[in-house]
């Protein structure tokens, strides 16, 4: 059996979009009427990671940073709550058999740790800064530090590489809040 | 089908473009990557204008490896047409092709990689990651991504069950001569039993598959969802797709396995490629 050079353009589309390496992407589009995930935000965002890294954020030009703010604009943020950290990274996800590390962007806000993917634009992880146990854990697979959080839903795995700079933003939003909470009672 | 024929005509006969234009460009444009591929020749190469929307298509030499690009503003290409999105993908899909006939390995990147730098911070780039572009390119010398589904016929498994177990033959007769009450749920618990049973023997099967498979694959990897079909494997059920890394010298003798896959009664094969090794790129940790 001889193989055939052989692919459909949804089949092309899914290579080119799904896989294949990533720096920077975003594009979402849809073939007779089927949305397909163009670029998985792992892509669009791994590349802010990137680019951070290296300073080449600094260069972008008004054209792409308007292109991110509106990538970016649609983050549901409560009243006077305001994103004081982002990075990128993961949360690790146990679903059934499913198993697997959910890229997306980190938001540290006033009030709330957030998992935010920007397609299909949705918060898939959320916990109030004020009842958040952290510990930083060896990872199960890989030689690094992953953190493991505590909360009064449940308990969650993240990694990114600006672990640091996270706790940091956690803590410098934290004990404001509990501040302000103590005076409200 | 991509419309590569007509693409291979406009490559033959556009003339090198050996301006140098691309790289004096000021600094307020970027580079959309296309692949990073070993390149032995150390010099720039132009590739003719066969990028995006005719772009011109350049080389970015670090020593032995070079990356694919072409000069272009520093904004994604985003488009609501879906149309002209597909035309950028194949575009796109085109330069990959053609960098797998000229280079011996490359690195594929998905569609809308911009880099936001000039030629030289890229070359740079390169430098700085070399160690771990290199091992890659190296590791997918003379190898190839191929694809491989393997479909079932339902009706003819289902039948085979039926077959070999007499209990099932058994109940499937018992259906007939029933009131109309007991004949549901015992045509219910029948469809269960065979259910169970075609799950537990395609997954027998698809790990048999599976072992010969890897036998001539450097590495595999698992499609959970294939999104298309061909039109003529539609009577059929998927039971599986893999996307498998070969050695050329290899692929003669996987298709041999899936030759023998295809042969069995109720077993059809799809076996297409080569591709770009789209699905063991790794450029996680890359600086």
């Amino acid at each position: 059996m001889k193989p055939e050079r052989e692919s459909s353009l949804v089949e092309v589309l899914d290579r080119l979009l799904d896989r294949g390496a990533v720096l920077n992407a975003d594009l979402i589009i849809s073939v007779a009427g089927i949305p397909l995930i163009g670029l998985n935000l792992r892509a669009a965002l791994a590349s802010m990671e990137t680019m951070l890294e290296y300073g080449m954020m600094e260069a972008w030009d008004k054209s792409s940073r308007e292109w991110y703010a509106r990538q970016e604009a649609k983050i549901p943020l409560r009243q006077d709550e305001v994103v004081t950290f982002k990075a990128f990274g993961y949360l690790w996800q146990e679903q059934g058999i499913i198993r697997r590390w959910v890229p997306g962007v980190w938001n540290v806000t006033s009030s709330r740790l957030l998992l935010w993917l920007r397609s299909p634009g949705e918060v898939v992880f959320e916990a109030d800064l004020n009842d958040i146990c952290k510990k930083r854990v060896p990872s199960l697979t890989m030689q690094r530090q992953e953190l493991e959080l505590v909360f009064s839903g449940g308990s969650a795995r993240i990694y990114l590489s600006e672990m640091d700079e996270l706790e940091e933003a956690m803590e410098r939003a934290s004990p404001v809040l509990a501040v302000a909470m103590t005076a409200e009672v | 089908m991509m419309p590569n024929e007509a693409f291979d005509k406009l490559f033959d006969k556009v003339p090198n473009d050996v301006s140098d234009k691309a790289s004096d460009k000021a600094s307020d444009e970027a580079r959309y990557l296309y692949c990073i591929v070993n390149s032995p020749s150390c010099g720039q190469e132009h590739l003719g204008n066969i990028g995006i929307e005719r772009q011109a298509v350049y080389t970015i030499p670090y020593k032995d490896i070079a990356a694919i690009v072409h000069t272009c503003q520093p904004v994604p290409y985003d488009s609501k047409d879906p149309r002209k999105a597909e035309g950028w993908v194949l575009e796109h899909s085109y330069v990959i092709d053609q960098a797998m006939k000229k280079y011996e390995s490359i690195l594929p990147f998905s569609f809308d990689v911009i880099l936001r730098e000039g030629d030289s911070q890229i070359e740079q780039w390169l430098g700085r990651n070399y160690d771990r572009l290199w091992k890659q390119l190296d590791a997918l010398l003379g190898k190839a991504e191929y694809t491989v589904q393997i479909f079932y016929d339902y009706e003819f498994l289902k039948a085979k069950i039926l077959m070999a177990n007499l209990d099932l033959n058994d109940m499937q007769n018992r259906i007939e001569n029933e009131s109309k009450g007991k004949a549901y749920l015992l045509s219910k618990k029948l469809n269960q039993i065979i259910k169970r049973d075609l799950e537990a023997e395609s997954r027998l099967l698809a790990e048999e598959f599976l072992l010969q498979i890897k036998e001539h694959a450097d590495k595999l990897v698992v499609n959970d969802r294939p999104s298309w079909i061909p039109e003529n494997f539609r009577d059929m059920k998927l039971m599986a797709s893999y996307s498998c890394l070969v050695r050329k010298d290899n692929v003669d003798r996987l298709g041999e396995v899936l030759e023998g896959i295809n042969s069995l009664q109720g077993f059809r094969v799809r076996f297409t490629g080569p591709w770009a090794p789209f699905s063991f790129v790794d450029f996680q940790g890359l600086a």
